[in-house]
């Protein structure tokens, strides 16, 4: 029988990622998916990207989201396939990522058989997705998909996968569009959609208390949208409470704004820091209390009441206690504490925190990041900012690597706009910067993107400069070279007296020879004298550049709160002039 | 690093660990037993019991009850990551009910050798109130049901007379909210 009503599970797919309003999506083929494949090759609404290894699909899949705020979608063979995407699902779930994931699987009468790149797919993506299907029924495709997307995108976000057997893809049914799909509320998990009332006017109220307020905030503000970020600034311009992001929560303010303490946590600002430490009021605001933010959970922020936004309740009350919670999205939550404000009249000008913003000032003094560049080898801290000035003036989106050189251009590089940072934070995946460029360059075609790299973390997925070339993908690969793991290197120093057990990056490729091969382009820059001009003809370029910047081997990356330690107990640069021996100090007591 | 750190290591001399049996509503789906399990230890909680079934088969639902052990705010995290799987409809901890009962079943097959010994055990059979299930020379096989505690003391009895081999199933606690 041939019913013009019924499809393929492959046209379903298709017909459903239109639904979904995707046009991009970033795959590797392979057996079983070919059948999608060919349904790829007869349409023209979706641009299908070919990276040159699975890792780097699902990491420009996360790139392609964080930059754009929609879901990034992926598609990748069975077996092999889908056990390189496991890295990039955790990734995304560590960050709240929205991203879909189609895998192809043996057909349904091969399940369990050990067959030919058959592996359990559900179950070794299971505790690294917020949710994962095995479609056996092609009736039961487009409705799973739908909710797939669904569920991707709301609450907390994160990766789903859907595994899809290739005798599906073949099966026919009918298509069942979006709008005649009804979710079932309890799968869907999007928190509670009425504010708080309640919550909004404690913390009000505490506000107008409070001596020592600060808002602590992370990527669930991101994730919230634009709004939030607006509602946030409206917030603290109104109240002039001095304001931390964590790593993810970078742009969220503006970064130069004269409210913004920067960065807290391992390697956050001293003033961020001891401000969590001392504040008498934290208003945290979509971020998760995590190790790297709280260093020695029975010192942080002993003499502070807590409030917590945050639309994921098992965030709350998980790492440290707080006195009064909502798990209501962040947008609805700012604006209803901005119009209670507004209506009530209420005025925090009497309310200056003048004596709090003295200590602060006194605490910024310190000028934690400060460095000295001397005329010859240069500094990485100075790269960064060098590369932050030339390039502030454009819309700018910036990816990076892990280690050293990520929290440098955190750092540094100041953003001023929320989705303009992409980093990986709670799995720390080397690797992950240059396909996440990739995706946002995918999402912004006329923006500029940077991938700020460590040498070791970019040649842990260095194929994907060939993507970026056959796609005329105009992305920078910022590489500050130190010819070592830094950050393992820093750790060794610190921590394991000096011994650099095998941190050392021996046989280093030609950068820019290796750009060359590629039909890249490759530009370098030796010394202090030549940054600025290499800086500039990488900007200069309309194509992928790879600059290979040489910079001090031995610069540790400060301050630095080890872990175990407590907020207080940072240890500073050697730059710190007041405390000359703190270092020392600082080197026994971790 | 930690072992180089001078720093102590946090040793939580307060924590209570509490029994605790959480009653789970879900989708009657593949995959979720093991999303559940997966959960407890991929976060090293504790399963000291588990017990799974289909509760409504129109709606397709299963009811999960597990008995675990925690402090408290160990056992409201673990309620948060249950009620953040999918095919979760509700987890609740039937403790924090205002009402709510709970009860076990546990088939014992008793071996006994003498009469001395037969006569023990028909006392606390009778005591607990346990059902005869069969009964063939040398051995007894009871139904009994009861809250756990209710049980334990029913085995720990058994275990008084000596010389008699006993095997056992216990289905674990389940409960309900009333
Ligand atoms: C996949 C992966 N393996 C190992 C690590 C541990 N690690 C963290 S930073 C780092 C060194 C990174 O070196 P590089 O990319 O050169 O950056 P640098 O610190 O020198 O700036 C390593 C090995 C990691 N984060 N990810
Ligand atoms: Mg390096």
């Amino acid at each position: 029988m041939n019913n013009e009503n019924e499809f393929t599970g492959a046209d379903i797919l298709l017909k459903a990622l239109k639904d979904q309003e995707v046009d991009t999506i970033f795959g590797y083929p392979g057996g079983a998916v070919l059948p999608i494949y060919d349904a790829i090759f007869g349409q023209n609404f979706l641009k299908h990207v070919l990276v040159r290894q699975e890792a780097g699909a699902v990491h420009a899949a996360e790139g392609y989201a964080r930059s754009s705020g929609k879901v990034g979608v992926l598609l990748v063979t069975s077996g092999p396939g889908v056990t390189n995407v496991v890295t990039g699902l955790t990734d995304a779930l560590m960050d709240s990522i929205p991203i879909v994931c189609i895998s192809g699987q043996v057909p349904s009468h091969l399940i369990g058989t050990d067959a030919f790149q058959e592996c359990d797919t559900t179950g070794i993506t299971r505790p690294c997705t917020k949710h994962n299907y095995l479609v056996k029924d092609v009736t039961k495709l487009s409705e799973t998909i739908h909710e797939a997307f669904k569920i991707a995108n709301s609450g907390r976000p994160g990766p789903v996968l859907i595994d899809i057997p290739k005798d599906v893809q073949f099966a026919k049914a009918k298509y069942i569009p979006k709008k005649d799909i009804s979710f079932r509320e309890h799968r869907i998990k999007a928190g509670s959609k009425s504010v708080d009332k309640n919550f909004v006017e404690e913390l009000v109220n505490h506000i107008k208390k409070s001596d020592r307020p600060i808002f602590y905030v992370g990527g669930g503000c991101l994730n919230s949208g634009h709004q939030a970020s607006q509602e946030l600034i409206k917030l603290v311009n109104k109240t002039n409470i001095p304001i931390t992001t964590t790593l993810h929560g970078l742009g969220c303010f503006p970064g130069e704004d004269k409210s913004s303490l920067g960065m807290l946590g391992m390697h956050g600002n001293y003033e961020a820091n001891l401000a969590m430490n001392k504040c008498d009021l934290m208003i945290n605001v979509g971020a998760r209390f995590d190790d790297r933010v709280t260093g020695r959970l029975d010192a942080f922020s002993p003499d502070s009441i807590k409030f917590h936004i945050d639309i994921d309740q098992s965030s709350i009350n998980k790492n440290v206690k707080v006195n009064f919670h909502t798990n209501t999205d962040i947008t609805l939550t700012l604006k209803e504490i901005n119009s209670f404000i507004e209506s009530n009249n209420i005025d925090f000008s009497d309310k200056d925190y003048s004596h709090w913003w003295g200590q602060i000032n006194e605490w910024r003094k310190k000028d934690c990041l400060h460095y000295e560049q001397g005329d010859e080898v240069i500094k990485p801290q100075h790269a960064i900012s060098r590369l932050y000035e030339l390039t502030k003036q454009k819309d700018t989106f910036v990816t990076t690597e892990v280690g050293q050189h990520q929290m440098w251009a955190a750092q540094y590089y100041k953003f001023s706009k929320p989705n303009r940072w992409i980093t990986s934070g709670g799995l720390g995946t080397m690797g992950f910067g240059m396909p996440a460029a990739v995706g946002a360059q995918m999402a912004n075609p006329d923006s500029l993107v940077i991938d700020i790299a460590g040498e070791a973390s970019f040649l842990m997925n260095i194929q994907e400069i060939a993507t970026a070339v056959q796609y005329k993908l105009p992305i920078k690969i910022f590489i500050l070279n130190n010819e070592y793991m830094g950050m393992v290197r820093q750790w060794q120093e610190l921590l394991h007296g000096s011994r650099y057990s095998e941190s050392y990056v021996d046989a280093l490729p030609d950068f820019k020879k290796l750009a060359e091969s590629f039909n890249a382009v490759g530009v370098r820059a030796k010394n202090i004298s030549e940054l600025d001009d290499t800086i500039n003809e990488m900007i200069s370029i309309d194509r992928p550049v790879i600059a290979d910047i040489w910079v001090d081997k031995k610069e540790n990356c400060f301050p630095m709160i080890p872990s175990g330690a407590a907020h207080h107990e940072m240890l500073l640069s050697k730059y710190d002039k007041e405390n000359p021996e703190n270092q020392e100090k600082g080197k026994v007591l971790v | 690093m930690s072992s180089t750190s001078v720093y102590p290591t946090p040793i939580n001399a307060f924590k209570q660990s509490k029994r605790s049996v959480l009653s789970v509503i879900v989708d009657n789906e593949p995959g979720i037993l093991a999303r559940i399990v997966g959960l407890f230890s991929g976060r090293g909680y504790n399963i000291e019991a588990l017990n799974v079934t289909v509760v409504d088969v129109k709606k397709n639902l299963s009811r999960i009850t597990i008995e675990t052990l925690g402090e408290e705010r160990v056992i409201s995290q673990i309620i948060a990551q249950l009620e953040k799987l999918v095919p979760v409809h509700s987890a609740t901890n039937l403790a924090n009910l205002s009402e709510s009962y709970e009860a076990e079943i546990c088939l014992v097959k008793i071996e006994f050798e003498n009469e001395e010994q037969d006569q023990k055990i028909l006392n606390f059979a009778d005591i607990y109130r346990s059902r005869t299930v069969q009964k063939r020379e040398n051995i007894v096989v009871y139904e009994i049901s009861g809250t756990s505690e209710r049980i334990n003391k029913f085995l720990d009895d058994l275990d008084t007379i000596g010389g008699i081999k006993v095997e056992l199933v216990r289905s674990g606690p389940i409960g309900l909210g009333i």
